[in-house]
């Protein structure tokens, strides 16, 4: 039995890195027909992402907001939702968090205490805006999934309008806020030659109470059973539908905080005129790693070091860094495919079932 | 002989889980005869049946029909050989019309289009052959469900079936639609058609069938003519008991009533009254057990009593206290422990392990937090032991449920709900489809929560072995109802227990209550 | 007043068309029980596809036909990925619509140097329009009625197809019964993955036709995330109808209404962002108000249906 279970756990990881495997063939195929030198090409998208400090750097960067969307959506899928508002969150968290930073910025505030603050309206803003969804989803069931993607829309539009009529910078030769007073951003720290960000620390931080919170907690227990066997945690006696509603506003929380750290730590101006994607990001974060916060990191390490290299590519040749998603869409149908490697899988816990029996068989005369 | 249609000939079934479902079983039809096929739940019927419409395939044994030897790996291939199946749950699609769903698969064309006049034609033609009276352009939704029940035949016989399977046909009848149905099987049965009619009815098995198979436990008692058969003959055939099981139970003093169920009522979503004026008590330190055949309300209790499915009228009252209205937690809060019917549903998260389905009632309680943290070590404490005392074989405490056999899960539900230091506790169906040994501790650990730590049982099995040496007292529920009472069931025996079960006695109010 | 109100209706039926096409892609699906999440991205990658084609073969005609090719070939693989591999449908539909926005952007990027739109690399073509005679001469309605582009009136003629499919051939009849009860159909021997891939198939269909208009009708070029949410407006018209070909496009007539109403208000003092939110929010209104009515409706039928049995009884004990 111990076998089966060893086989299982196997093919678990073997499943996540054939795809991976796959899609990134699929991806050197592609960029070895679309390219003109495409050695030169493939080798700047696979080792291009470690080419030099800085760009090590860059990939722990970009990962920080990964790490965010994808613990969020670790919680939003470990009760089976899939609640997309992570993307329209993200962009008007960034918003609102310039706009309150704009205000709170320059007042002379010390600098720990702005930060804070601005990342709890930005984790704010994620809790209100998911709780429409899951609201409606859980008392009424309007379909989250359609709701959360036509509700992103509004929440950029909004954003949008906040940019244009609340803080625009009309000096700017672009769609631009106001600047943000230097003390809003986050330090780097280790002015070494990985720039990397305090912001790490933040998500290292949430990521630690995050695998906490769904692992060690008795509110994390609840969402993992309910999860997995709803009609069961209901005649168990839990309360199935708050612990629904609860796992999503922490989903929104996180996400919001990552759209205030995104822009805390690599913008000076609000100017997004449009979804940045992160909530599919940490969707794929999330499948990835199983809905396990545990496993984040890496899967979000993964993901940034996949946009770095197409980045790298990007810059150094004319192929715009867009067919990344299509790899991440491989990806995740290879992870979401229940068949792919199942019958291997299967015959595999097969033949060690049977070879326990020989064994016993064996034993037995003797 | 020469008459025979269908033989079945030294039919073996074993599931993938090591459970014989038929043993060398042996079946003839003739053509023209209604054939009745009985037996307790758990017989095998239906896996025959299921086997002869290639819904299962038999690991021995051959099928023969008009006399060659025919190879059934699909309903398609049964339906070209001409056999029917008229399922209990109806197959049908109720937005469409009658004649769409009888045609369906094999579709009047013309033009390129489905031709519903055709249909609708065809449909007539056949419904008016066998004198069934139904509109083909109704959609079924509209339709009673003694009609519905016509249609199913009618798919079956467009198709050009001459052996039609109904299964337990009446069980969602009227009297009166009973009446047509018996009419139209005469029809069919002069017409040449033969039936195998699956029944748990006795008098109606007397009354319209000319010969009747008995399965018991998986083996085929025989085939006999029904003139040289009583109710009670076939009764006993059926209701036997193979090996009978002997539970050591110590005598016991009763105490108050925990467990009151008053004239409940439940109204299910086609406003048929599951639940028809149940009445029953439960003291602490006893085991009440309900027999009966499946489909009585047994499950709709069940959900009541646990607060999954409220009851429409009544009074249900655990402890003294009346459940209508209240949340499931604060159900089980008032001392309900409950060992659910079907174990993958309700019973566990099968990918969780079986720590984390073993503290799920439990989890919130005071010792086993630490704010709000859980208290692992309280936990494991606590799951281990479960594990040892109720020996469930596992590798460790975190392997998920779903990689352990029927009867460990069983065992995982057991022990949460036999150690949650409650004192109603309901245990529906509690050793269905687990092994012997597995499902004899599971009874003894059911009288020991009566003897020991004076807990009230209500047991719901559909075994009657189980029923009849667990049970102190004993009821039979029959149409949502309690039809017979027993103050000490070890006086009764199955064939008495059978008559009641199978319609053949009912009790009165007053004899219930004098019984008690 | 009168001349707006006459463009006006027009433009409603102009902003519908697509809407239209993307909730009969739904329906069809839905009507084999599935609910297919990939429509937003298969009309997307359907719009390049036509602009490619049209202007790689200066033809509008081959540039009509790639695009439903292309709709079908998509709808091929989310077929084979949901019903072969058993991916969960909301994923796979994620997954291919976030694929699909970025692909396009990737595709167009590599034909035309460009990531915005199509515009200045490709000739564009427009799909003629139509001045219908009899119908352009009717005073007021033929000014609504007539004049739009072929597929405008494509798209009607689908919705009565779509019904007739449904309503009158062999596989909607199956396809009907599959939604509703698999187990059933299966028991006669109708194959419940086979009719299903072909409902993904012509679901795939309309959509590249919803695609070809975007960008042959709609306007005359690709541009990135063109399709902006009508994929999932028309997820949401077939719920309000439960995929019902003619409710649905009644729901999907409102949308573009709306549609409409937030492209006339921009003419207005009121922010851009506010006008451009009104299909979105309208379509999150009209499903809660839907689904609170349906629990409405379904709260009174349970009521009703346990009062009449009490009255049934009560009757029959008196007696």
């Amino acid at each position: 039995m111990k076998e089966a279970r060893k086989i299982e756990a196997l093919f678990e990881v073997l499943r996540i890195v054939a795809s991976l495997a796959i899609a990134y063939v699929i991806a050197l195929l592609v960029l070895f027909f679309v390219s003109d030198e495409p050695l030169f090409v493939i080798q700047q998208f696979v080792l291009g992402p470690f080419s030099s400090p800085r760009r090590i750097g860059s990939i722990i960067n970009l990962a920080v907001p990964f790490v965010l969307c994808g613990l969020g959506m670790c919680f939003i899928y470990s009760v089976g939702k899939l609640n997309m508002m992570g993307d329209g969150i993200f962009m008007l968290s960034g918003c609102i968090v310039t706009f309150v930073g704009l205000r709170i910025g320059g007042l002379g505030l010390p600098a720990p205490l702005v930060w804070l603050i601005l990342m709890l309206v930005g984790g704010l803003v994620g809790v209100m805006c998911i709780y429409l969804p899951a609201w409606l989803d859980v008392k009424l069931g309007v379909s989250v999934i359609v709701v959360s993607i036509l509700a992103n829309t509004i929440l950029s539009e909004l954003s949008q309008y906040i940019l244009q009529f609340q803080m625009r910078d009309p000096s700017a030769s672009y769609l631009a806020s106001f600047p943000l007073d230097p003390s809003v951003s986050l330090p780097k720290f280790l002015p070494s030659s990985l720039k990397l960000q305090s912001g790490i620390l933040v998500a290292a931080a949430l990521y630690l109470l995050s695998v906490v919170l769904l692992h060690k907690t008795t509110l994390g227990y609840k969402m993992r059973m309910v999860g997995a066997n709803a009609k069961m945690a209901r005649a168990a006696g839990m309360s199935v539908a708050s612990t629904i509603i609860i796992a999503q506003l922490i989903g929104g929380f996180l996400a919001g905080v990552g759209g205030a750290m995104e822009i805390m730590s690599n913008y000076t101006r609000f100017l997004w005129t449009d979804t940045t994607g992160h909530g599919f990001d940490g969707l794929m974060v999330a499948v990835l790693a199983k809905k396990d916060p545990k496993y984040v990191p890496i899967t979000a390490l993964l993901l940034a070091y996949i946009r770095i290299g197409s980045d790298v590519v990007n810059s150094s040749s004319s192929i715009p860094n867009e067919f990344v998603s299509v790899i991440q869409c491989i990806i995740i149908l290879l992870v979401a495919a229940e068949m792919f490697l199942t019958k291997q899988r299967n015959k595999l816990i097969c033949k060690a079932a049977e070879a326990n029996l020989k064994q016993e068989q064996q034993k037995q005369p003797a | 002989m020469e008459n025979e249609v269908l033989r079945m000939q030294n039919i073996t079934k074993i599931y993938s889980n090591g459970f014989v479902a038929n043993k060398d079983v042996t079946f003839g039809v003739e053509k023209g005869e209604i054939h009745a096929l009985v037996g307790e739940n758990g017989a095998g019927k239906t896996t025959l049946m299921k086997i002869l419409f290639g819904m299962e395939r038999n690991e021995e044994g051959s099928i023969l029909i008009n006399g060659e030897e025919i190879h059934i790996t699909s309903p398609l291939d049964s339906i070209a050989k001409g056999v029917g199946m008229v399922h209990q749950h109806f197959m049908l699609v109720p937005s469409l019309t009658v004649a769409e769903n009888v045609v369906l698969g094999v579709e009047p064309m013309s033009g390129g289009l489905f031709d519903f006049d055709e249909a609708v034609k065809e449909t007539q033609r056949i419904a008016d052959k066998y004198n069934f009276d139904v509109d083909a352009k109704l959609p079924v939704r509209d339709l009673s469900v003694g009609q519905m029940q016509k249609v199913e035949i009618l798919k079956a016989l467009i198709k050009g079936a001459k052996i039609l399977i109904m299964d337990e046909p009446t069980a969602v009848l009227t009297p009166q639609e009973t009446r047509e149905l018996f009419e139209q099987l005469q029809i069919l049965k002069e017409d040449g058609h033969s039936i195998i009619f699956i029944s748990h009815k006795l008098e109606e098995v007397m009354e319209i069938c000319d010969r009747v198979t008995v399965l018991r436990h998986g083996r085929c008692l025989g085939t006999y003519d029904i003139k040289d058969m009583t109710e009670t003959k076939i009764s006993r055939l059926m209701v036997g008991r193979d090996v009978v099981l002997k539970m050591d139970k110590p005598q016991h003093d009763r105490g108050e009533v925990v467990l009151e169920l008053d004239k409940v009522v439940k109204i299910n979503s086609i406003g048929k009254r599951v639940l028809n004026g149940l009445s029953l008590q439960v003291r602490k330190g006893e085991i009440v057990g309900i027999a009966g055949v499946e489909g009585n309300g047994q499950s709709e209790l069940a959900s009541a009593i646990c607060g999954l499915d409220a009851h429409s009228a009544g009074l249900i009252k655990i402890n003294d206290v009346d459940i209508a209205g209240k949340p499931i937690k604060d159900i089980r809060e008032l001392g309900l422990a409950v060992i659910s019917e079907d174990r993958m549903v309700d019973g566990v998260a099968a990918d969780r392990s079986i720590r984390e389905n073993i503290i799920s009632d439990r989890f919130d309680k005071p010792e086993f937090k630490k704010g709000i943290f859980m208290n692992n070590k309280y936990i494991n404490q606590v799951v281990d032991e479960c594990i040892q005392e109720f020996e469930i074989a596992c590798d460790d405490r975190d392997q998920p449920v779903r990689m352990l056999s029927g009867g460990n899960i069983q065992k995982v539900v057991v022990a949460r709900e036999f150690t949650s230091g409650r004192n109603v506790v309901l245990a529906c169906q509690p050793t269905r489809g687990i092994d012997v040994g597995t499902a004899e501790m599971i009874r003894k650990y059911i009288i020991k929560m009566t003897r020991e730590k004076n807990a009230a049982v209500l047991l719901i099995s559909a075994d009657l072995n189980e029923v009849l040496e667990c049970s102190d007292r004993l009821l039979v529920m029959r149409a949502g109802k309690i039809v017979g009472a027993f103050n000490s069931a070890k006086d009764v025996t199955e064939d008495t227990l059978g008559e009641y079960m199978l319609g053949i006695r009912t009790m009165s109010d007053e004899e219930l209550e004098a019984a008690l | 007043m009168y001349t707006w109100f006459i463009d006006f209706l027009f433009s409603v039926i102009k902003l519908s068309t697509p809407i239209v096409f993307a909730t009969l892609a739904c329906d069809i699906s839905r009507k084999a029980g599935v609910y297919n999440m990939s429509t937003e991205g298969n009309m997307l990658i359907s719009a390049l596809a036509s602009v490619v084609i049209a202007g790689h073969f200066n033809s509008v005609w081959a540039g009509l036909l790639g695009g439903v090719l292309t709709g079908v070939l998509m709808a091929a693989i989310i077929g084979y990925a949901h019903l072969i591999g058993k991916t969960n449908m909301y994923l796979t539909g994620l997954a291919f619509n976030t694929a699909a926005t970025g692909g396009t952007v990737f595709v167009m990027f590599m034909l035309c140097g460009e990531k915005t739109s199509t515009n200045a690399a490709i000739r564009s073509y427009t799909i003629p329009q139509l001045n219908i005679p009899f119908i352009r001469d009717i005073p007021v309605l033929g000014k609504i009625l007539s004049g739009h582009y072929l597929l405008t009136y494509i798209a009607a003629l689908s919705i009565f197809l779509v019904w007739f499919m449904l309503k009158r051939t062999r596989l909607g009849l199956r396809m009907r019964s599959i939604a509703e009860n698999p187990q059933a159909a299966e028991s006669v021997g109708v194959s419940v993955v086979k009719v299903r891939y072909i409902s993904f198939l012509i679901s795939g269909f309309l959509a590249g036709l919803g695609g070809a208009y975007m960008s042959m009708a709609y306007v005359s070029f690709f541009s990135r995330g063109m399709v902006a949410g009508r994929g999932w407006i028309g997820v949401s018209a077939m719920n309000m109808a439960n995929g019902n070909p003619i409710g649905s496009s009644i729901a999907a007539l409102f949308f573009g209404f709306t549609d409409t109403l937030s492209v006339s208000l921009q003419a207005f003092n009121i922010p851009i962002q506010f006008v451009n939110m009104i299909p979105y929010v309208a379509t999150i209104l009209a499903l809660i108000i839907m689904n609170i009515l349906r629990i409405r409706h379904e709260k009174a039928a349970e009521k009703a249906r346990l009062m009449s049995v009490m009255e049934k009884e009560a009757a029959s004990l008196e007696k």
